[in-house]
């Protein structure tokens, strides 16, 4: 079992609105996947046809290899689901709320359930009406972990936790992926997604842009180094030189913008006096902010 | 309570329910308790009388007002308790698929190892069982009323008049959920299964005066429940299969429609 979720040209209409256009996508066993992309742009959409609660337009949908029209029954009953904003049934306590769910699974590991309940420092003698929206959230998150499933599928699991409990659930996907368990999310908060996964697929208006190693993309950030010289330097000494974009010059100071390796630059400097040097790590949200806006062709 | 939708379902609903259920006996008990009064004002009778047959319609085929059998129907099953049966059924019916739909807890339910189908039928079935307990609330109101001011009246006419009503509610009740299952819209599956009840309602009615709508009477739940006078008769077995029926179709357009479609997230 290699391929865990596999969608073939899934193409989704809300009436005369396209929701998801031709989307390919295949993610491996024991990958933790996110699926990143503005409001809007067809994460929870696709999500919610991997559990047939939805039907696709036209493509076709398989999760662990199982049909999702024909086998849907079977699916809900290996994967597990965070949906987003998630609803839970108000009048009900968080521990009536998890028995209720694990009965309609035929049964739950309760000491499993209470080592997460004690972990994300949850409240379930309480009614969820009187829970704020990072308790709700945890009492959301035990139930996707409390099954112990193949696959968890999570959308915007860390909606509305504080810093401390983002931590705690980091943590937890690191155990269950250190389990050779897959975890599929959807968010749209890149420090998270940049901890956690391991690939990402980037939606944009009902299509899929790119997929790609974490590691592939933060190579292709832009970062910046910033030497103070003893004396001005001439600027096409670091024009041309690899992986360098752009030179600015002010007085004896310069700023280098390059993706990959500093080496070559570092090298070339080092024949002037420096007198300072800072350098600018650029963050990964310059990346996708990239995605989010231009076409594939533009980035690539 | 939590084992299951259908467990989940009764429980969800006991609260309410229970309000029903005193509310509906206390009505009964409270109306026969009045019965003494009316029992030896014969000079009803005799305004009846002179509206002709006028009143008919409203009488379900029973001529003496201040008989028991005249004083139930005329106080209780000719309105108020089919109008109760029916304003649960819809209260149960709107809310099983479409109110769990618009709370976006349907989401979370479904993402659990059921099938739809299961679901649908789950609900329907804790709705019947709302519907009986409210049977069974009519029928004990009834059976204190008649023992405390001691009518003559058979406690089997009785319960056969209260299934007929719980079967006219569950059909309406059933319209409600059928429409909440296909549309996901609790407001509108309410609104027209009301508007339909009504609209049925006064078919029966006009049906006995207005001659082109005679032949239509037919098409009305409410022929079924009116016409047998069940309280005096019992009920009769060809209407209580055609509302059964009605109900049990209604029931398979739900799984059917529900089966097909998207589902919303509130």
């Amino acid at each position: 079992m290699d391929k865990v979720i596999c969608l073939e040209a899934l193409t989704k209409f809300y009436g005369e609105t396209r929701a998801l256009h031709n989307v390919d996508l295949t993610v491996q066993a024991g990958e933790v996947f996110g699926y990143l992309g503005p409001n809007g742009s067809g994460k929870t959409t696709t999500i919610r046809t991997l559990f047939d609660l939805i039907r696709p337009t036209s493509g076709r949908v398989t999760v662990l290899g199982l049909d999702s029209r024909t086998d849907a029954r079977e699916i809900r009953r290996r994967v597990d689901y965070l949906p987003g904003d998630i609803a839970l049934y108000e009048r009900m306590t968080g521990h009536e709320l998890l028995s209720y769910l694990a009965n309609l699974r035929g049964g739950v590991d309760w000491d499993y359930v209470m080592q997460l309940t004690e972990r994300f420092q949850c409240d379930l003698k309480s009614r969820i009406r009187t829970l704020s929206r990072g308790n709700r959230q945890k009492v959301g998150l035990i139930q996707a972990f409390m099954n112990r499933p193949e696959l968890i599928i999570m959308d915007e699991p860390t909606a509305g936790l504080d810093t401390l409990m983002q931590q705690e659930f980091y943590a937890l996907i690191d155990e269950v992926k250190a389990e050779g368990r897959t975890i599929f999310i959807s968010s749209h908060f890149i420090p998270e997604v940049e901890r956690i996964c391991d690939r990402v697929g980037i939606l944009r208006e009902g299509e899929l842009v790119t997929v790609e190693h974490i590691s592939v993309l933060k190579d292709r950030a832009l970062h910046q180094l910033e030497f103070r010289f003893a004396q001005p330097v001439p600027q096409d000494v670091f024009l041309g030189l690899p992986g360098v974009h752009e030179v600015l010059i002010e007085d004896s100071s310069v700023k280098c913008t390059f993706a990959g390796s500093p080496d070559a630059i570092v090298k070339t400097a080092v024949a002037y006096e420096i007198v300072g040097l800072k350098s600018h790590e650029a963050s990964l949200e310059d990346v996708f902010l990239a995605f989010y806006r231009r076409s594939d062709t533009d980035v690539a | 309570m939590l084992r299951n939708v259908f467990l989940k379902a009764i429980q969800e609903q006991r609260r309410s329910l229970f309000w029903w259920v005193v509310g509906m006996s206390t009505l009964n008990v409270g109306t026969l308790l009045f019965y003494p009064v009316i029992k030896d004002a014969t000079g009803i009778n005799e305004l009846m009388q002179e509206f002709g047959p006028l009143m008919e319609p409203f009488m379900g085929g029973i001529e003496d007002i201040t008989s028991p059998e005249g004083y139930i129907h005329s106080q209780l099953f000719s309105f108020m308790i089919p109008l109760l049966f029916i304003a649960l059924g819809i209260t149960v019916g709107s809310g099983a698929i479409a109110g769990e739909e618009e709370r976006g807890t349907l989401d979370l339910l479904l993402s659990n190892p059921l099938d739809r189908w299961r679901v649908v039928v789950e609900k329907f079935g804790a709705n019947l069982v709302a519907m009986a307990l409210l049977a069974i609330g009519t029928w004990v109101g009834l059976v204190v009323g008649v023992l405390m001011v001691k009518m003559d009246i058979s406690y089997v006419r009785l319960a056969e008049a209260t299934i007929g009503s719980a079967l006219l509610g569950g059909t309406f009740g059933a319209l409600a959920f059928a429409l909440g299952s296909a549309w996901g819209k609790r407001g509108a599956a309410a609104g027209i299964t009301s508007a339909v009840a009504v609209a049925a309602s006064m078919l029966d009615t006009l049906a006995q005066f207005v001659d082109w709508l005679e032949p239509l009477r037919f098409a009305s739940p409410f022929y079924y429940y009116n016409s047998g006078s069940p309280l005096v008769n019992g009920l009769d077995p060809l209407h209580v299969l055609v509302l059964a029926g009605l109900t049990a179709a209604l029931l398979a357009v739900a799984v059917v429609t529900f089966e097909r479609r998207d589902l919303g997230i509130g």
